[in-house]
Order: structure tokens, then sequence, then C-alpha cells
């Protein structure tokens, strides 16, 4: 959920164009981990993946991120491409930190949450954190995921800064918990060009027994 | 994070302070402004003829190409022209020359910059019970242009800030710190950019308010509707606010004015003044739906997936003052549904089965009654609501969930 925080980051301090096109400076070494083609875990622990090649971890910072359970990814920056996990996140949790005086929040998790519910709690997370203007569900059918009835959410969105973004969601809730992985990118190339790897971290997922 | 970013923020709050200083030291207590008084300042086809506002033109029309040029704006032709044949109409003098672009952005606001183009956000759309209400807005955003505030605030801000090059404010300037609210749309915002460069004074929205109540009024409009708009949104914003327990936020659409009560009462007087006995008003409710009615759907989407729910709740309220409907009562149910506190699910099945009731239900109205039946373990009737929705929108993107629901 980390590139979130970062368009609203950016967002609150200037206009985008300032942001993305010196954004990477910003993003040194020191932000990324490497993550190298063998299984990891990610998130707390809850669930282990293998990347087709590396990968690029967000470190995770004390200021911005205290979900656990969540983990980001990108290849190109956050502003092109990025691949998500939610490693088993608990009932009552919300998959990014937020203040309660908050006019709009995203919605909390609730484990009797059916694919259409959780379909609708990650369109106000986009909406409300990532400043979609537009969000399109394409597609939402059943998918066997970690070994369960799980669901795959296709959607594309268009931001606030003009860009239009698509992406696939494949998750599960597995004994009250959550357990997503996403992937989200610019529409032109980049949604196609990292799909082939996220369906093979989707294929290589196992959860901690 | 970006290097760049706190050091220009930093230059922006510079700015901004300043900005806002300058509204403060107009704001001395005054009489109201009368309509009567109000005499625009420019006519027909103006166009600057002083070297400040010369350059002030020049980048002001760099900015609209780059606005026209947005994906973020809404193209519909009958919507576009629906605009423009009010700004045609209470528009003043400027009318011919103005230019009115509609943002897809789910907020309360319109703007309007210094060389005659205006920005509405769809989130104003949804706002409006009727087209006076809408005019009333355009109206008083015309007046901004007519009396020629833009400059004079520029002017003012300029002389008081000790920057010269309109360029260098443009790089450094901030939405957020000039106080002009774009929600957590800032990054649109070359927008928030620009206008934050003009911030009105109280005075000149008195006057704004006072030039478009005559303005509505001669178009036969019914001025109360001005008064109306903005209780409207003093509403909206003090139910958002109490729902989360804080105070209202402050800067939207009609920032820095006198208290609200003060403003009332002006509104309530310019309409009784502009009001010529005999003649009759229309607030044209009819012809406003007739013509936004299509894409009411698409803006209550977008005003209650921000899971605001006091405002949003609010919002469906003031509509519903004109008669409730299958639309609005599937959106009282989804703002329930995504508030997701105890007993929720109840008020929202609640909804959603009154929503089908009604004709106009939307076809989501069936799944979601479909999915909170199958919730509470009334599997039979589930079925038949899923199947219905399947029957009314037999390609929606969830068709293969919904099929394995049935069985």
């Amino acid at each position: 959920m980390n590139r979130f925080m970062t368009l609203a980051v950016c967002a609150a301090a200037l206009p985008l164009a300032a942001c993305s096109s010196l954004g990477g400076e910003g993003y040194g070494l020191g932000d990324y981990l490497l993550v190298r083609v063998h299984r990891v875990s990610v998130g707390d622990g809850g669930m282990s993946v293998v990347a087709p090649r590396p990968w690029n971890e967000r470190r995770r910072s004390i200021l911005f991120d205290d979900v656990r359970e969540v983990e980001d990814w990108t290849l190109n920056g956050p502003i092109l491409d990025g691949i998500s996990f939610v490693s088993g996140m608990k009932s009552g949790r919300y998959l990014i930190r937020q203040r309660k005086t908050a006019d709009q929040q995203v919605p909390k998790f609730r484990d009797d949450m059916t694919p259409p519910e959780i379909a609708a709690m990650l369109e106000s997370l986009y909406r409300v954190r990532g400043g979609a203007v537009e969000f399109r569900t394409l597609g939402l059918q059943p998918r066997p995921f970690l070994g369960a009835n799980g669901f795959q959410l296709d959607y594309e969105h268009l931001d606030s800064d003009e860009l239009w973004r698509k992406g696939r969601v494949v998750g599960a809730v597995i004994n009250g918990r959550l357990y997503m992985i996403l992937l989200d990118a610019a529409r032109a190339h980049y949604y196609n060009a990292t799909l082939p790897d996220f369906e093979a971290i989707v294929g290589s997922a196992q959860i901690r027994r | 994070m970006c290097a760049r970013c706190l050091e220009l923020s930093r230059r922006s709050l510079l700015i901004g302070g300043g900005v806002s200083a300058a509204a403060l030291s107009t704001g001395t207590a005054q009489a109201r402004i009368r309509p009567a008084d109000m005499v625009p300042l420019i006519g027909p086809g103006y166009r600057p003829t002083e070297k400040d506002e010369q350059g002030l033109w020049k980048e002001m029309e760099r900015a609209e190409e780059e606005i026209a040029g947005s994906n973020l704006l809404i193209q519909d032709p009958k919507l576009t022209g629906y605009l423009r044949d009010i700004i045609g109409t209470v528009g003043g003098p400027a009318a011919k020359d103005f230019r009115i672009y509609l943002a897809h952005i789910p907020d309360f606001n319109a703007m309007m910059f210094p060389t005659g183009f205006a920005v509405i956000f769809s989130g104003l759309l949804l706002r409006m019970r009727n087209e006076a209400q809408l005019a009333g807005v355009i109206a008083h955003e015309s007046g901004h242009f007519l009396r020629r505030h833009q400059i004079r605030s520029w002017r003012d801000m300029r002389r008081k800030s000790d920057i010269f090059a309109i360029g260098a404010m443009m790089a450094g300037v901030g939405g957020a710190a000039g106080g002009v609210y774009l929600g957590d749309y800032v990054q649109l915002a070359q927008l928030g950019t620009l206008l934050s460069l003009f911030q009105y004074s109280r005075e000149m929205e008195a006057e704004a308010d006072a030039i478009g109540a005559k303005l509505i009024a001669e178009a036969g409009y019914a001025p109360i509707e001005m008064a109306n708009i903005w209780e409207q949104l003093i509403g909206e914003e003090e139910a958002s606010a109490r729902y989360r327990r804080k105070r209202r936020r402050r800067g939207s659409l009609f920032d820095t004015h006198p208290s609200e009560g003060s403003r009332m009462v002006d509104l309530r007087a310019d309409a009784a003044e502009v009001t010529v006995p005999g003649r009759s008003y229309n607030a044209h409710r009819d012809r406003y739906l007739a013509t936004i009615g299509h894409i009411r759907p698409m803006l209550l989407d977008d005003q209650v997936k921000l899971n605001d729910p006091g405002a949003s709740q609010y919002l469906i309220e003031t509509l519903a003052r004109d008669g409730w409907n299958g639309l609005l009562r599937f959106y009282e149910g989804e703002i329930w549904r995504l508030r997701n506190r105890r007993g929720d699910d109840l008020r929202a099945e609640q909804s959603y089965a009154a929503a089908v009731a009604y004709p106009d239900a939307p076809a989501d109205a069936f799944r979601w009654h479909g999915i909170s039946l199958m919730k509470a373990g009334r599997a039979t009737e589930a079925r038949a609501a899923f199947a219905r929705y399947l029957a009314m929108k037999p390609n929606a993107p969830d068709a293969a969930w919904v099929r394995q629901m049935l069985g």
C-alpha cells in the first residue's frame, strides 16, 4: 500500500509534476531492498513467494507503515508499477494506517466479507488514498488461491495525476485472515510487462502453516 | 521522500502565509454590498492593456491549454453544452467570452480563472438540486471575473509578498498551502497552484454573491437558490465534521467569507432586493434532472465510495427532499455497508430491500440485496435477487462470481 503513501505525501507538498519527475532522486538506495530469486517470506511472514526475477522491496518505515501484514514491491518505481502482499490480515484491521478523524476512510476488513465486499474495500482504498477519480471493475471471478476458494479481481483506474492504471488482485480469506497479492501498474506498457511476474509469484505463494 | 518536495513546500508555506495575511487585512466589518451597486467592470471581448495583466493572461492561456487537454475532463457534449448555455445566460457582458470545463472530481468546487475560463467539479453537479442553484454558482464565479477580482487580488498579493516573477510564484505555490481546498486531489493542482494566487477577500466574495444574485434573477432563476446552496454546503461540511467529532474544515467554494450567519442574511436580503414583484421565477428542476440524470449514478458512486458517511448521508437526504427513489435508497445502503459499524449490515440490508421495491432500482441494488440476503441465511431469496441482477446486467464484470453463488 506504500504507493498510496508516496502519492499522498507528494500531493500534500506540491503538484505532481515536480514529484514524479524528481521522485527518483528521493528513492535512493536506502529506501529499497533487493528481492532475490528464491523463496522469501512477505508481510509479517504469513505467506512466502518466489519472484521469477529480482524485484525491489520498499523498506518499511516506522513513520508510515505499521500494517505489518502489508509489503510492497516495485520493479520500475512506485509511480509505474507495484506488487503488494497482504499476508493474513485479521478481522477488524485496515489495509492502511489512517486517522480516525479523516473525513474519508478506507473501510475495515471483516472476516465475513464476500469477494464483492473485498473488491469494494479496495475500490475505496484507491479512491480515498490513491486519488482515483474513476474506477472500473473489469472482472470478478472465483479463483483458487493458497489451496482455498479465492477470487480474482481485475480493474482499472484513472488517478488524479491523469494516468490510467490497471490492476489485478488474487486473494482469499483463510481461517478468518485475508491473504492477497495485488498488481497495480500504469495501464500503458507496465501492466502487461509485469503481469507474467505477478502470475508466477501468485503461483508460487504458500501460506505459513 | 522526494528531496525537492520539502524545499518547495517550505517556500509555498511562506507564500501561503502572505496570501492569508492579505485576506485577513481586508476582513473588516462592512455593510452588505447591494446587488444594484454591482456594475460589471469589463465589457464584451475584454483584453488586458496593462503589462502585468498581459503577462498573467499569457500564463493563464498556457494553463487553459493544459486543462482543456486533461483526461480528467468529462467530455459529454450534453453536459458541456448545458454548462455553456448557462454561463452564456448568466455571464453578464462577458457571457460570450467565457469558456467552461467540467472536471471529473468528486468535490464541491468551481473556479474562475482570470482570463475567463471556469472549471466546474463533477461533485458540484451531484449537490445542486436544480438548475437555478447551478446557475447561481456559475454566476458567482462569473462575478469574480466581471469585477476583475483575480487581477486585483493578484496585484495586492504581489505587492505584499515581494515576489515579482509570476513564473517563480507558480513554481513555488502549493495548492494546499494557499488554502484552496482540493480534497485529496491536490495533485491535480496545477489548478490549486494557480488558484492560490487568487485568494479572494471577504469583500470580493460578497461582491460576487451580490452580482451573482442579480445575474440569475435577470435570467429568471429564483434568486433565493443562492442562499440555499450556501446552506447546503455548510450543512454538508458540518455533518461530515460532526461525524468524525471535529470542527468543520475550512476552505471550499465560498471561502474567506464573514461569519456564515451574516452571509446567509446577506444572501436572503440580496434575493429579496433583486426580486421584481409580479415577475415569475423558476428553479428549472425538471430541466436540470433531465440533463444530468444519466450521470447521477456515477456522481453518487464517486461520492459514496469515498466513505465519508456524514457528508454522504447529508447529501442523499438533501436530494431525497425532492422524493426518495431506488437510486437514493440503494446508495443509502452503500453508505452503511462501507461504514461497517455494528448494526450497519442490518441497516444496509433494509436500504437495499427498500431500493429494489422501486421501479428505478439499479442492477447493483439487486446484487447487494442478494449478498445481504445470502449472509442472513435466506438463500432462496438471495438466488432470486442474483438472478434478477444477471437478467438486468448479463455482462456484469462479476457475473462469473454471481453465477457461482447461484450454484
